[in-house]
């Protein structure tokens, strides 16, 4: 320690009073091995000119490749954003058979279907009793979820219930209310 | 000299650059540095650094990345306008982007709850307010295609996909307006249709 500490004194007075001496003797000591080895590794470097148009094109093609971002299967199920994407799925189901029935009545009478409310009744009613229940619940299921889940994102939008705990139990709520009013539905209705 | 006179030393800075190139995920052209655990690092959580270091570069490039390749989609066309370093664009000053058509979104859906409620009270609905029920439906239906086309077909990425999608959903509208007055006016009615298929 002693030693070390006298050599580091004699050589900062050495600094102090001759910087060349100094510097000559920092590059003796450190310098001349870099430059062996930078020697040994030399790579030579080729250029390329290139037009706007073509380094565009490269970066575009380089986008391509570049890695996916995770999809939602990254995410650990919960009950907010399950319910919330659900209620989308629901309403678009239900909007879209809306909207191909709709559609199709205005068509029917060039294809000759038979749209209106008699036909439908009768030919649903000479479905088996399974079907009719299976058919019925399926329909009542997004039917019912998309109600009563609407009815908390209306709540949400007054500012109200918006905690987390209560988010999650409100979504409980609702899931156990839609398999009830379904079966109910399905069954009894 | 510091470092034979504090071994200790030596170890921290060894420390400090493997735990650097552990989350580094390029392999330095420098061969010494890619070589399999050195004798001076004994230390077990040095050594699986090290180990990590000598996979190829492409395995460690995929490992940072850490999910999975799951493309549901191949990808989009890609364009390019500008820079990084252009300012972001301010959309032109309109008063109809203000929260008003949030407000009607949400009177629509608000509506739509006695309208939902009255047909399952009352058994049925008259044909005004079974129109006006088709006609809450339909706008409701509307709006929510609408939001689903703004979040999955963005402008900036499907700009010719967005208009055609845009225009689309706004002829379905009219199409499925027409025909639901077409079924109005010649049937029984939505509700009372419904009534009847459910319990035929």
């Amino acid at each position: 320690m002693l030693a070390q500490r006298a050599t580091q004194q004699s050589l900062r007075r050495l600094a102090a009073s001759n910087p060349s001496t100094a510097s000559r003797m920092v590059f003796k000591n450190f310098a001349a091995p870099l430059a062996v080895g930078s020697s040994m590794h030399t790579r030579p470097v080729t250029t390329q000119k290139m037009t706007p148009a073509d380094s565009y094109e490269i970066l575009v093609a380089q986008r391509k490749l570049r890695p996916v971002s995770p999809h939602l299967t990254i995410y650990q199920p919960q009950m907010p954003w399950i319910a919330s994407g659900l209620n989308r799925i629901t309403g678009s189901v239900l909007s879209g058979g809306f909207y191909v029935f709709g559609a199709a009545y205005l068509v029917s009478p060039l294809f000759g279907w038979h749209l209106d409310s008699a036909s439908m009744a009768a030919a649903f009613g000479s479905l088996p009793m399974a079907l009719k229940v299976a058919t019925k619940f399926v329909v009542a299921l997004p039917f019912t979820f998309h109600t009563m889940n609407g009815l908390r994102h209306l709540t949400w939008d007054l500012g109200k219930s918006f905690a987390n705990k209560t988010v999650i139990k409100t979504g409980w709520v609702v899931t156990g209310a839609t398999i009830a009013s379904s079966l109910y539905l399905a069954l009894l209705a | 000299m510091a470092s034979i006179v504090r071994p200790a030393m030596l170890r921290q800075t060894c420390l400090a650059t493997a735990s650097k190139r552990t989350f580094s995920t390029k392999l330095s052209s420098f061969p010494a540095i890619n070589k399999p655990a050195a004798s001076v690092l004994s230390r077990p959580v040095v050594r699986s650094a090290f180990v990590r270091d000598a996979l190829p570069g492409a395995i460690r490039v995929a490992a940072f990345h850490a999910s999975g390749r799951q493309p549901i989609l191949p990808p989009l066309p890609q364009v390019i306008n500008g820079t990084a370093n252009d300012a972001a664009p301010v959309p032109p000053a309109n008063p109809s982007h203000g929260s008003y058509h949030w407000t009607f979104e949400r009177l629509i859906s608000a509506g739509l709850i006695p309208l939902t409620i009255a047909p399952f009270a009352a058994g049925s609905l008259n044909p005004t307010m079974d129109a006006i029920l088709c006609a809450t439906i339909l706008i409701h239906s509307h709006i929510g295609f609408e939001s689903i086309v703004i979040d999955y077909i963005p402008t900036k990425r499907l700009p010719k996909t967005r208009v055609l999608f845009w225009w689309g959903l706004r002829l379905a509208t009219v199409v499925v307006g027409v025909g639901l007055y077409e079924f109005e006016t010649n049937d029984v009615g939505v509700t009372e249709a419904i009534k009847r298929i459910w319990h035929a």
